[in-house]
């Protein structure tokens, strides 16, 4: 996108473009967590309202009561913002940032759509598990800082919870990178795009076995119902937060909120198809074809190389696609973070010791069983979901032979403004297969 | 200023300059901070831009690796254990002098070794014009993984068997470190186990060994407690009582 | 309780140990109902000592009574208990009418009949409320509250208030029924038996609630009688004592050829008798009981509550036919300046809560003499402290939610 920008304001290679690229993403990241928390927080006040046979906010706003959330964070911001005595200060006064940093950071590598990204990251799946993991600090800062034996209770019971419920969390995102071969967001996404046949969590019955642990897993890891120990109110007063107030408060539920839509959408991207929907609309309409999927710069493909302004050089059709795209990762994120205000608000909360009883009596072993499963599904070719419905699979192409490593090499060193997918010598490498594994691969590299 | 002057139009440089300062920042604040709780934080921060320069040289999977281990594991189970164990007096830590020299000798020692393996380096000694350098980022972390199971994908089209042989990925070692950590875990498991009360029935003073006996006696004693029934207590305006009627 | 096995789960003894933590539990806590002091002595998770406190919200009532007449201090009464108020001026109008050796009319009686179940049912639908928002979860309190809406409309209709009633009265109940209430009230338990399935399945039969409550907090019978338990605490024990069948005549012959079933499970089968009552025509009413449960355990104390309930509208049923077969006088309210005779006279009623006994000496004035409040949940809470030993934190609501505490009628 940097040199998409020093394209279009006819600029070499520039340091401007650089900023203003950066400047976009970040800006669209943080309207994404901010706006994202606002609107969360206004579902989940709905949602819960109609669970309960209630109406929810109805006033702020006008309809629907939609802006109740921006009144109470303009409530929040005028709010005293309490320290207490016995409070480390300064650890007290910075653990929301941390982990507001956290989720926010994790966003980084999320891509929204094929090409839709903040930074291309080569282990996206890796580097979203470990930001996220982060947020853990700033529960066991608060808890430890405010001086409250009740926060410390919520502190210890965080950071003993996430660090178990990581393991199997790790052991069911393994499925799909072993599946599709890489670590990369974008290209697990794009291998799944087609008919929902093809989405992962189709591919067998063990990646069907790995969503349902993902999903319980991602939900204790960032602290839902039934798994939300850390601030157990009825047990714990308001567990890790109870000494906050105001901004700094509403901080960590944006966190928590961001951190939730975040673990929902790597769920879709692992296992849902990610942008693509169930039905390839965009292919059928000749918006996108698999061919022009894998790039990392989200202004590749958009915007031709050689047009002039920058309508000219719009590429409308894969425009659209893109928005397409990003509307159908917000949406199913969206339908993620529901799911789990659904449950939140029909469950009673588990117990602590019930809560890691789950964690390693069953969630790990059930990861390990769907991906011992899922290796030897493909590893004995048993029929899959894409498959048996005959729909080919894009397949990336990594370039882990040694005659491809060469080329690579090379291609790093020129100047060329190209992303390694993007490049001419994968074309060939780029029709459609049925199925990539990489023992197959490796097995083909021998020759 | 120079240093602005040579960062500004090179991005990695820039970033290089922010990364590594914060590192060597929060390391010297972990080393003069008397908290254990804050300097376990600065410590945090420290190692996230040292993962923050790995992300700069490319090396994405050891950056997230990085993060995710270090960060996210180690530090969070040292802050989990301070948290836990630490009282008033270790809290607040205050180093002796014979500390601070021990750990100047030792420290300032590794420091010498690190700095001459590190300009002893031959690319560390050439001059090198950095203009037109760009990092790239490295394709995959697939390779690196196959070559832990194994298979050393750099090398397939070697044909000469003994060179091949002589590559033969990382199985080795990484079932080593696999088979290690197994053991670490199994010791750990061992050690935070609960002990039923056979065990410590030998502690006079042991808890349990009281639970125990306060359910043995528990019926005993519901048994021979009677149930005192206070007097009403007479007074003198009570009317039920036949001696007010007197009054 | 007084088996003492060496393999008994709450003999644990841990090679790490962390220093032990006094915590304070309330009196301001989310899930201690009210202003409740617990102070915890834990050792990490687990609980090793609990000592309830108490007296936060004492409002010398019982003195006040001594200087009110007996009419005046019915709105002390509804202060006690504030969840089942009705049942509250019951006891005190029944042991005046004891002392005054007051009979009441026959409308009066199913009158009676009709409140206090019905306040039965509100009280029992708080208590299952307040117990999934201690176990945390949020709706089963609002569903709850919903059809508690509907009674308090009724409660208001009748007497004009929604939490503090005064309705019944030494003597009587302060008005008749208005003229179409019985109607509204048919309306709500045709609403309600909808509903009891839903709770059955937010609560009840909820895995995780079953693990949450199933073997959790367990007393033995012999333990609920010797600290003196009533109520659902002490029936969910297994002990079959209902004041309504077992108390004193002037109680029970108010429910006089009512039928209705004791809610109490069986001791040697652990199963609670066949209902005969013919309830939404399958047998919704009694979900089975789930593997874990262990006779005496928080799930069977809230089991019992859920029952009771159904019994509750059953005897409403009833009661609203009497009540209808009926006309003429529904008892007259004693004067405000009623004297009383010089003797003592004291009763117990079956509350919501257990038994609520009244005692009330009077030395042939108007101002009784002494006013003496027996509180069924200060006898249910003493056993907080030996259930709570060895349990984990999170326990704690669990046990004190299953005992179903209300601060005022303790602290009075």
């Amino acid at each position: 996108m940097a040199d998409f920008v020093n394209h279009i304001l006819t600029l070499e290679d520039s340091w401007i473009g650089y900023i203003v690229a950066a400047l976009v993403a970040a800006v669209l990241i943080l309207h994404v967590v901010a706006v994202g928390a606002l609107l969360f927080i206004w579902m989940e006040r709905k949602i819960s309202g109609r669970i309960q046979d209630r109406l929810g906010p109805t006033r702020v706003g006008g309809k629907f009561g939609w802006l109740q959330t921006l009144a109470d964070g303009i409530k929040l911001i005028a709010k005293e913002d309490v320290t207490p005595d016995l409070a480390d200060k300064f650890l007290f006064k910075i653990a929301p940032y941390v982990g507001l940093a956290a989720s926010y950071a994790a966003f980084i590598a999320l891509p929204f759509a094929d090409g839709v990204v903040g930074q291309h990251v080569n282990t996206a799946v890796f580097f979203v598990l470990a930001v996220l993991g982060l947020e853990v600090f700033s529960v066991i800062l608060a808890g430890y800082s405010s001086g409250s034996k009740w926060s410390l209770f919520g502190a210890m019971r965080e950071a003993a919870q996430v660090v178990s419920y990581e393991v199997p969390l790790g052991m069911c995102v393994v499925v799909p990178v072993m599946i599709c071969g890489t670590m990369n967001l974008t290209t697990i996404a794009n291998m799944q795009a087609g008919f929902f046949t093809n989405w992962l969590v189709f591919n067998d019955p063990f990646t069907f076995l790995t969503a349902i642990v993902y999903f319980t897993c991602a939900t204790a890891g960032v602290n839902r119902a039934p798994f939300d120990l850390a601030e157990a109110e009825s047990e714990l007063v308001a567990g890790f937060h109870t000494e906050y107030s105001g901004l700094r408060w509403s901080l960590f539920f944006m966190a928590e909120y961001s951190s939730m839509f975040i673990v929902a959408a790597l769920a879709s991207i692992l296992f849902f198809g990610g942008s693509h929907g169930p039905i390839p609309i965009a292919d059928v309409l000749g918006l996108l074809s698999l061919d022009n999927l894998g790039s990392s710069d989200p202004a590749f493909h958009v915007f031709n190389e050689d047009g002039g302004g920058f309508f000219a050089s719009l590429n409308l059709e894969i425009a659209i696609a893109r928005f397409l795209g990003v509307a159908n990762l917000l949406l199913k994120g969206t339908i993620g973070v529901t799911v789990m205000m659904w449950v939140r608000w029909s469950f009673p909360r588990l117990r602590i010791d019930q809560v890691m009883t789950m964690c390693l009596k069953y969630c790990v072993p059930l990861a390990a069983v769907g991906f011992l499963g899922a290796t030897a599904w493909q590893a004995l070719d048993l029929p899959t979901g894409n498959s048996l419905m005959n729909s080919p699979r894009y397949s990336h192409h990594e370039l882990w032979t040694a005659d491809d490593s060469e080329s690579t090499v090379e291609e790093a060193s020129s100047n060329e403004v190209q992303t390694p997918h993007e490049d001419d010598t994968h074309a060939a490498a780029k029709a459609v297969e049925l199925k990539t594994v990489p023992v197959s691969v490796v097995k083909g590299g021998e020759r | 200023m120079d240093l602005f002057a040579v960062a500004w139009p090179y991005w990695h440089q820039f970033f290089f300059i922010i990364f590594a300062a914060t590192a060597v920042g929060f390391g010297f604040g972990v080393l003069l901070s008397k908290n254990v709780v804050r300097m376990a934080f600065y410590l945090v921060l420290s190692l996230g831009s040292t993962a923050g320069l790995f992300f700069l040289a490319g090396a994405e999977f050891v950056g997230a690796m990085q993060l995710m281990i270090y960060v996210g594991g180690t530090l969070v189970l040292l802050i989990f254990g301070v948290m836990l164990t630490a009282q008033k007096d270790f809290i607040n830590m205050d180093t002796h002098t014979q500390d601070w020299i021990l750990a100047t000798i030792v420290g300032g020692s590794l420091l010498m070794v690190l700095l001459f393996a590190a300009f002893g380096a031959e690319d560390w000694n050439t001059p090198q014009d950095l203009t037109d350098a760009k990092v790239e980022a490295t394709k995959e972390a697939t390779p690196l993984g196959l070559a832990l199971t194994g298979i050393r994908v750099d090398t397939l089209g070697e044909t000469d068997d003994a060179v091949q042989g002589g590559k033969a990925g990382y199985l080795m070692p990484f079932i080593i470190v696999s088979v290690h950590l197994l053991v670490v875990l199994i010791g750990a498991a061992y050690m935070a186990r609960t002990k039923k009360l056979s065990h410590a029935t030998d502690d006079k003073s042991s808890r349990a060994k009281l639970m125990l006996f306060k359910m043995e006696h528990e019926a005993e004693l519901l048994e021979e407690e009677t149930y005192v029934v206070t007097h009403r207590g007479q007074s003198a305006l009570n009317p039920l009582d036949p001696q007010d009627d007197e009054n | 309780m007084a088996s003492s096995k060496i393999d008994d789960p709450r003999v644990i003894e841990f090679d790490v140990r962390t220093d032990e933590m006094l915590i304070n539990m309330g009196p301001q806590h989310p899930s201690t109902h009210g202003v409740l002091r617990l102070v915890l002595r834990t050792d990490g998770e687990v609980v090793s000592d609990v000592e309830p406190h108490i007296g936060y919200l004492h409002r010398c009532a019982e003195k006040i009574g001594e200087n009110l007449t007996a009419r005046q201090w019915v709105p002390y009464t509804d202060r006690m208990d504030y969840l089942a108020a009705m049942n509250m001026n019951l006891g005190w109008s029944l042991v005046i009418e004891k002392m005054l050796e007051y009979d009441l009319p026959e409308r009066g009686r199913h009158l009676r009949v009709i409140i206090s179940e019905m306040g039965r049912i509100a009280s029992h639908l708080v208590a299952m409320g307040t117990y999934g928002l201690d176990l945390g979860s949020f709706t089963p309190f609002l569903y709850g509250f919903r059809e508690r809406e509907k009674i308090l409309n009724l409660f208001e209709e009748a007497c004009g208030a929604r939490l503090t009633y005064s309705y019944l009265t030494p003597g009587g109940a302060t008005a008749d029924l208005p003229a179409d209430w019985t109607g509204k009230c048919r309306q709500f338990l045709a609403e309600f038996k909808e509903v009891i399935p839903e709770l059955h399945t937010l609560l009840t039969t909820n895995s995780i609630f079953v693990s949450r409550t199933a073997g959790i907090g367990v007393m033995s019978a012999k333990m609920a009688i010797d600290y003196g338990c009533t109520g659902p605490v002490l029936r969910g024990s297994g002990v079959y004592h209902d004041l309504r069948f077992h108390g004193e005549e002037r109680y029970t012959e108010m429910y006089d050829g009512y039928v209705f079933d004791v809610i109490c499970a069986d001791p040697a089968t652990g199963k609670y008798p066949e209902s005969n009552y013919e309830f939404h025509g399958d047998s919704l009413d009694y979900p089975e009981i789930p593997r874990q449960a262990v006779l005496g355990d928080c799930w069977h104390r809230f089991y019992v509550r859920m029952l009771e309930v159904v019994q509750s509208v059953r005897l409403v049923e009833q009661a609203i036919e009497k009540y209808e077969a009926t006309s003429g006088d529904w008892g007259t309210p004693i004067k405000l300046v009623q004297k009383l005779p010089v003797k003592e006279a004291y009763m117990e009623t079956e509350a919501p809560r257990g038994q609520m006994g009244f005692y009330v000496v009077g030395n042939g004035e108007s101002i009784p003499w002494r006013v003496r409040a027996r509180s069924s949940s200060f006898c249910n809470l003493s056993v907080t402290a030996p259930l709570c030993q060895g349990i984990l934190l999170a326990d704690i609501p669990a046990i004190v939610g299953s005992l179903d505490v209300v601060m005022g009628e303790i602290d009075r």
